[in-house]
């Protein structure tokens, strides 16, 4: 047995990983990959402490155990896709403007 | 037919009174210019005429109730609404303020006056104004002051009489600037509006007085709180020196004086008000505004600055009597100020050469009078005199006018068609006007049985034989103490001063009256046509011609319409025959004006009024004869004089009299220059206030200010925008920042926790909770903890003495295994010694 | 069966380690899409690890069958551009915001790791069912607990597709500018505008772009950017 604390870890250093990505890296596709990353992380998370906490009490429907990390992880997979393709839409228009994907280039509210 | 009126404590007849001027105003003044000039004369002639008419049926109405209740003082009163409240007297009381009108016998007479002369003027002015091209506008403000004129008379309570007050000041204000695209009819306005704004302030602060000191502003209630304001105990005594009854100490040692000066509550209420009726009855120190109204059309000078708005100083004194009487000094500086008033404005009026300048001296000097007859005691006499100097000063001004009108068709330039140099031998020409001008002259210098007679001579009979005492001398709270009593030769020498006046009276308005009709037109060769603008020439019909032949007299002066010519007539007969209102002496032994207003003074002069010489009243009554052989003297001397000098030598006495002192012929017809005199004083120390206010404003408040904190504020900008630079980086950057500082304050632990009483001297000490927390306790701050291990236990109970205090020492361990302390200090304070 | 779970376990987590390491630093695009789909499948294979069958499947199908490729077809789009040359300009923020996240998460995860082991315990760990993770299950827990955030997920959904079509169209027969023409008409002297021809070649599938022809080049050409920042430059200096 894994114990959970393992999957804990392990998705908060995917999490870091993706966090140093997103704020060091220029180019914008690849921060919206380290959201991505990111946001597996905490799918990780979620699922895990479902698995240690199966007698949740706010959602026990089937045979007294409770699926909502994993609920919670489903949502944020259907939500996180809606969030790239209009990232990635966003992105091609940017693209279009200045011909360029560097996330500096984008300074018109500058002052 | 009495039952189809109102009853007398809810009479909404004054509704009509009140309402029917104010919306002529209203009507006139939005819809006027579209309604055209027929319109608008019969809306404000309606207005006025309605508004008459209930007056009488409302004085009807007073007077059927004043015989039901047998002379008591009785009023009609119409309660529209509470206005607001406020506290007052000493216990700190509510003392509403309600929008309440009332008519009794004086208002009654005086609201009469009013809406009749008002409407006499309203008609004459259709015709006077017939070619202004603000037509409109000038009826509604016309309508507006009579409104508000009403409002002053009818108000139950001061503070609804100041909004009347304010209005008659505003409407003043606006009919005298009517033509305001001179600059100096605009100045004289406001001079008008300041100078009795400066009066309002007294009567504010009289406000202010009698709330406190009596607890009430309307009548009633003033009359009722009335004994307080002569207490001589100390809260009801108003310090004067050291000011607000402090106590100079240290460096201002030397202002302390030995004894402080006190005055009563009466005595400072009425000086106030006599500083408010200064201002709006226009006599000494305020009556500058007076001379420069005459800039306004004459329908205006008529109304307003000779038969209603200057009165109203009068009225305020006749209405709050009973609080004057109370202060025999204010009583004394009323009689002081009306006396040398109407001398002082009489000796201006002698030399004048505009006719209507003239006519507004003679009304400071016959405003004097009233302040005179006011003053000793005999407030029936000064209204009586308020009463007919309405008719005749109307009658004079309307009569110039229309002198001025006849005038005005051969010279256009304004102040040489008012010019008496310029006219003579008008009654040729202006029968009507003649008339009747020589009825109202007869009626002012007092020509005997004329109503002006009447009255004037009553004031001066009772100036000499009257003396004011404090109505609470002798008795009550007063028994001990003396009180201030008017000097024994008081009466005498305001007498004489005004048989001095009257005199001067009888010699320049018959000096006006020769110089006017009587002798040869020397207007010939007055008023070039090349004056006369294009435009004015091209309005010419036959009755206005601007002829250019100057030399022949074909084109004479004419008579004016009917409009104003029939006010002349009905003002001029008043003015002769109103006398029989008052008599009173000699043969006729009749008061009936006396009788109506009895009940309303009689509070205020029983005890109050009394005759000089220990109260002989058989004293007073052998005088009646030689004092009144004074007045008739005075009346006599002046004309035949007048008559000597200006018709028997042609003016030359006079010429002579000028050339030979022309310094002080130049002085006296400069007014005594008091004008320039308060320009160099009062109006220039304002003026270097406003100059040093103005720079201080633009340095300090500008420049430190306003445009420091501006600059603060932009180069606080300046370095924040540098955080700004439109990079994403730099903004995730920054929200790493607040999260790691989020993310510290949520992983450390935050010790807190409250105090309850928890009774028996206990405290209850209440750890603040938290995720994962666990306490420590150390309840006698030694550093020692009371159980070493982390526990669950949030409260903690400590017993602390009163006077005592004592230290909780308080560990909190969160889940990470952060340890935090916080010292609680927790104290008993004392027990109270007294229950103060 | 423990070793093979354990072996199991930390394989999938170091290629996990690995993707994501590969996503934050390699400089192709395309490399940083592979390390996300590497990741992918680690998440996905940890997520049969707990139990959570259904969930892996559905990571599979959309994370890795979705939005990777939609990453991908972007890259393609973007062609070479995709791919930003490393210059230094900013890095001092750069390297600053992210050593100060990092430093932060480590401290953070310091501490529980270290109140975890002082606590020398580990949470229980119950069976679960077999139905657990499964398709049954998760279906009776997102119908009946979860149906509004269900049916609102689905709103977000569309909402999401008519926002990209929104955003990603543009507007037809807009022109766009070059990089060099974006230096010419921020310039302060516009009027001497040099035209130059677009460097650029075009990718893959570009034809979807409305890429200007040499002579449809035109300086004046009303562009919301340009237009905005030149007084905006002037000001700010």
């Amino acid at each position: 047995m894994i114990p959970v604390e393992h999957y804990v870890i392990l998705s908060a250093l995917l999490f870091v990983t993706g966090g140093i990505g997103f704020l060091v890296r220029r180019n914008v596709l690849v921060t919206l990959m380290s959201i991505e990353v990111m946001l597996n992380a905490a799918n990780l998370a979620l699922v895990a402490f479902n698995r240690s906490r199966l007698a949740h009490d706010a959602a026990q429907t089937y045979s007294g155990q409770s699926h909502t990390g994993q609920v919670f992880a489903f949502f944020v997979i259907a939500a996180e896709a809606a969030e790239v393709a209009v990232g990635l839409a966003i992105v091609l228009a940017f693209y279009r403007l200045r011909r360029t994907v560097r996330s500096d280039e984008a300074d018109l509210l500058k002052n | 037919m009495l039952s189809l009126l109102p009853p007398p404590n809810d009479y909404l007849l004054i509704a009509v009174i009140l309402g029917m001027p104010l919306l002529g105003a209203f009507v006139n003044g939005i819809w006027g210019n579209r309604l055209g000039k027929q319109a608008v004369r019969l809306m404000a002639l309606g207005a006025v005429g309605v508004s008459f008419l209930a007056s009488v049926v409302a004085f009807i109405s007073l007077s059927q109730l004043s015989e039901t209740e047998k002379g008591a003082h009785v009023r009609l009163v119409w309660n529209a609404w509470e206005w607001m409240h406020t506290t007052g007297g000493h216990e700190g009381a509510i003392v509403p303020i309600e929008v309440k009108f009332s008519v009794d016998q004086l208002s009654g007479v005086m609201m009469l006056v009013v809406t009749g002369v008002g409407f006499l003027i309203h008609l004459y002015a259709t015709s006077y104004m017939e070619n202004d091209k603000s037509y409109a506008r000038f009826f509604a403000y016309l309508n507006l002051f009579v409104f508000s004129m009403l409002v002053l008379i009818l108000g139950d309570n001061l503070p609804l009489l100041f909004v009347g007050w304010e209005g008659v000041g505003l409407c003043s204000y606006l009919l005298i600037g009517f033509w305001y695209e001179t600059p100096a009819n605009a100045a004289a306005g406001k001079k008008a509006f300041i100078a009795n704004r400066i009066g309002d302030f007294g009567l504010i602060c009289a406000m202010f007085l009698l709330v406190e000191y009596t607890g009430a502003l309307d009548w009633n209630g003033i009359a009722n709180g009335a004994t307080s304001l002569v207490h001589p105990g100390e809260p009801f005594r108003v310090h004067v020196w050291p000011l607000g009854g402090g106590h100079y100490e240290g460096i201002l040692s030397f202002l302390q004086p030995h004894k402080p000066f006190t005055i009563s509550a009466a005595t400072a209420i009425g000086l106030a008000l006599l500083l408010g009726c200064t201002g709006k009855s226009a006599q000494i120190p305020l009556y500058v505004w007076l001379p420069d109204a005459m800039a306004g059309p004459t329908p205006v000078s008529a109304l307003i600055h000779a038969a209603t708005m200057v009165t109203a100083g009068i009225y305020l004194i006749c209405r709050l009597s009973f609080v004057f009487v109370l202060s025999p000094f204010t009583m004394m500086m009323i009689a002081l100020v009306g006396a040398g008033t109407a001398l002082f404005a009489a000796t201006i009026a002698v030399v004048q050469n505009d006719i209507k300048k003239v006519l507004a001296y003679s009304t400071i000097s016959q405003l004097g009078f009233m302040f005179l007859g006011v003053g000793v005691g005999a407030f029936t006499a000064g209204f009586f005199h308020v009463f007919t100097h309405a008719f005749f000063k109307a009658c004079l001004f309307l009569c110039a006018g229309s002198v001025i009108h006849a005038m005005h068709a051969r010279i256009h330039d304004d102040a040489k068609a008012q010019d008496v140099r310029n006219m003579g031998g008008l009654r040729k020409w202006l029968p009507l006007t003649h008339w009747t001008f020589a009825a109202a002259t007869a009626a002012i210098i007092g020509l005997p049985f004329t109503s002006g007679f009447f009255s004037k001579d009553e004031i001066l009979y009772r100036a000499f034989v009257d003396r004011t005492v404090n109505p609470e001398d002798g008795v009550g709270l007063l028994r001990k103490l003396g009180t201030y009593s008017p000097p024994q030769w008081l009466g005498p020498v305001l007498y004489t001063m005004a048989v001095a006046a009257a005199l001067l009276t009888a010699f320049y308005m018959c000096r006006l009256y020769f110089l006017t009709f009587w002798g040869d037109f020397k207007g010939w060769t007055v008023g070039r046509p090349s004056l006369v603008s294009r435009q004015e020439l091209a309005q010419d019909d036959a009755d206005h011609a601007h002829h250019d032949d100057l030399t022949t007299p074909s084109y004479a002066p004419h008579e004016s319409p009917w409009q104003m010519t029939v006010p002349l007539i009905i003002l001029a007969a008043f003015s002769l025959f109103a006398g029989v209102l008052n008599p009173g002496f000699g043969i006729l032994r009749e008061r009936p004006m006396d009788h109506w207003l009895e009940p309303v003074f009689k509070s205020a002069t029983e005890r109050a009024v009394l005759f000089a010489h220990n109260n002989d009243a058989a004293w007073a009554e052998h005088l009646e004869w030689p004092l009144a052989l004074g007045g008739f003297g005075a009346f006599a001397i002046g004309t035949a004089l007048a008559w000597w000098v200006y018709v028997a030598q042609r003016g030359e006495p006079a010429q002579r009299l000028a050339q030979s002192q022309p310094g002080l012929y130049r002085l006296v017809l400069d007014k005594w220059r008091i004008d320039e005199l308060y320009d160099a004083t009062a109006i220039a120390a304002v003026d270097s206030l406003a100059e040093t206010a103005a720079a201080f404003d633009k340095s300090v408040v500008d420049g430190i200010l306003a445009r420091a904190t501006a600059a603060v504020v932009a180069a606080l900008g300046t370095v924040l925008r540098v955080f700004q630079n439109g990079i994403v980086h730099v903004y995730a950057a920054m929200m790493v920042v607040g999260l790691a500082a989020a993310g510290w304050f949520f992983s450390v632990p935050h010790p807190n926790a409250t105090i309850a009483d928890a009774g028996n001297d206990d405290y209850t000490l209440t750890a603040a909770p938290g995720i994962g927390y666990a306490y420590r306790w150390d309840a006698d701050g030694d550093g020692k903890p009371e159980k070493p291990d982390f526990g669950n236990s949030a409260t903690l109970k400590v017993h602390v003495e009163p006077g005592k205090s004592q230290d909780v020492n308080l560990e909190v361990r969160n889940s990470f295994g952060l340890v935090r302390t916080k010292t609680i200090h927790v104290a008993r304070p004392q027990e109270p010694t007294s229950s103060l | 069966m423990n070793t093979l779970g354990t072996i199991y376990f930390y394989g999938l987590a170091l290629l996990a380690l690995g993707g994501a390491a590969g996503v934050v630093v390699s400089k192709n695009p395309i490399r940083g899409a592979m390390g996300l789909l590497l990741l992918i499948l680690s998440i996905a294979g940890l997520f049969l690890a707990l139990h959570a069958q259904f969930l892996a499947a559905i990571q599979l199908i959309v994370y890795a069958g979705a939005i990777v490729v939609l990453f991908l077809f972007v890259i393609m789009l973007l062609g070479p551009s995709a791919a930003t040359p490393s210059d230094r300009r900013g890095i001092v923020v750069r390297i600053f915001g992210g050593a100060l996240f990092a430093l932060a998460s480590i401290a953070a995860l310091w501490r529980v790791v270290a109140v975890a082991m002082e606590a020398h315990r580990e949470l229980p760990m119950p069976q679960p069912d077999a139905s657990f993770g499964g398709i049954d299950a998760f279906g009776s827990a997102l119908f009946a607990d979860a149906l509004v955030p269900f049916e609102l997920s689905s709103g977000l959904l569309i909402v999401a597709v008519v926002g990209a079509l929104a955003v990603a169209r543009g507007r037809q027969g807009q022109a766009s500018m070059s990089r060099s023409e974006l230096d010419v008409a921020r310039s302060p002297f516009p009027k001497e505008a040099v035209r130059e021809l677009p460097e650029l070649t075009s990718g893959v599938f570009s034809h979807e772009i409305h890429l200007p022809e040499p002579e449809e080049t035109r300086v004046e050409a009303p562009l919301r950017g340009a237009a905005s920042t030149t007084p905006l430059k002037e000001s700010a200096s």
